[in-house]
């Protein structure tokens, strides 16, 4: 579980994916001031657009259900108490899996990606390259 | 050379740390421009900026230095002046909106919840409470599987009961926090979360808050929270008329015509 509690400096850089977008798309704007551009990002959400809504998505919903079906049955909700337990043990990262999870997954690895280009060279945040 | 602004704090805030890096490659240092009043958080801003991830992370760090020694109202960013002296007549200009902000901030803190549904616990919790799809499930299933229309079909049924519980739970979750916190703002949409919200929390109160989420949790556990906090207060610089996409910095000359806000 993320429970950043960062305070004052040194504050490691865990949950910073989670606030990314606040600290690009919040914060005060000041008309005196010029703003960075922010091209790259406006990119990042319009392909998560595109992934939520697809058939693909259908499908993988269809065969999670299925395989669901498969090992519970429908009456006893009792993969749950199993799944809670997992919940408590997900770590900073998340789980990431399945139809649900798949535009997390994909803006997280491009963060990911962008991560280490910045540690490395500096490198500006790109995906699918 | 033009400046980076980080943020605005009062002129009598805690000093900063002597060792703050601020953003560049290598990092600018970090400065403090005073008028009045009010003072700025700056650094020289390097030759190109671009959001690159080691640039928001010192933007970030700073502005959370900056926050634990008093209030801060962040900047978005990436704000850049052509130089101090613009930084500091903006100061004088906007010195009653950015003190009033300050006093309405004052001992407060942003909390960031961003929640997800657990795919398999949340499939679980449709295939219970519908019995259409339980048995278009089930007809597929004994079908082997189903053709790629009847697949198609139960996905788009399965996608809609998502996106309606993934509403119902967003509104559960808002509903369960709301009475904590002062304010509530919902963050950018399309993120790839059925929920972003971000709570202003005064400090005092920041461990009720957050034993309540620990029992959300535990009463919903379908639902995935990612909680981050406490943060500077980010979604909550405007004055509730200037919210909203776009039009920030238009809205921020309209509020300045308003005396009190």
């Amino acid at each position: 579980m993320t429970m950043a509690t960062q305070q004052g400096g040194g504050g490691g850089s865990s949950g910073l994916y989670d606030v990314l977008e606040l600290v690009l798309d919040r914060g005060l704007v000041i008309d005196a001031f010029v703003r960075v551009s922010l091209v790259g990002i406006e990119i990042l959400k319009i392909d998560i657009r595109v992934v939520v809504a697809s058939v693909d998505t259908y499908l993988r919903f269809a065969e999670a259900c299925n395989r669901l079906d498969l090992e519970a049955g429908p009456r006893k909700p009792a993969g749950l108490t199993e799944l809670t337990g997992q919940l408590t043990e997900s770590g900073a990262r998340g789980k990431t899996k399945g139809a649900l999870s798949g535009a997390a997954e994909t803006i997280s690895s491009a963060f990911q990606q962008a991560r280490e280009e910045g540690r490395e060279h500096q490198g500006d945040r790109r995906r699918g390259e | 050379m033009s400046t980076y602004v980080y943020g605005i704090i009062r002129a009598a805030h805690s000093p900063l740390g002597q060792d703050t890096d601020g953003i560049g490659d290598p990092p600018r240092p970090v400065r403090v421009l005073t008028r009045g009043e009010l003072a700025a958080i700056v650094s020289d801003a390097p030759e190109e900026l671009r959001p690159k991830r080691r640039d928001l992370l010192a933007h970030q760090r700073v502005l959370d230095e900056a926050a634990a020694g008093g209030v801060v109202l962040p900047m978005r960013f990436g704000s850049t002046s052509p130089d101090d002296d613009t930084v500091i007549r903006v100061l004088a200009e906007r010195a009653e909106d950015f003190l009033e902000r300050l006093r309405a901030l004052d001992g407060k803190a942003e909390y960031n919840i961003k929640a997800n549904h657990d795919e398999e616990a949340v499939l679980g919790l449709i295939m219970a409470g519908h019995d259409e799809i339980r048995s278009m499930a089930k007809a597929n299933r004994e079908a082997g599987g189903g053709t790629q229309e009847q697949k198609i079909r139960l996905g788009e049924m399965i996608s809609a009961a998502v996106q309606a519980r993934e509403a119902t739970d967003a509104e559960l979750l808002r509903q369960a926090l709301e009475p904590m916190a002062e304010e509530v703002s919902a963050g950018p949409p399309s993120t790839g979360w059925l929920a972003n919200l971000s709570f202003l929390v005064d400090r005092s109160s920041a461990e009720l808050f957050l034993t309540r989420v620990r029992e959300f949790r535990q009463e919903h556990p379908h639902l995935e929270l990612r909680i981050n906090g406490p943060l500077p207060p980010y979604s909550f610089v405007d004055t509730p008329s200037q919210q909203g996409e776009g039009g920030t910095s238009e809205a921020f000359g309209a509020a300045a015509a308003q005396p009190n806000g």
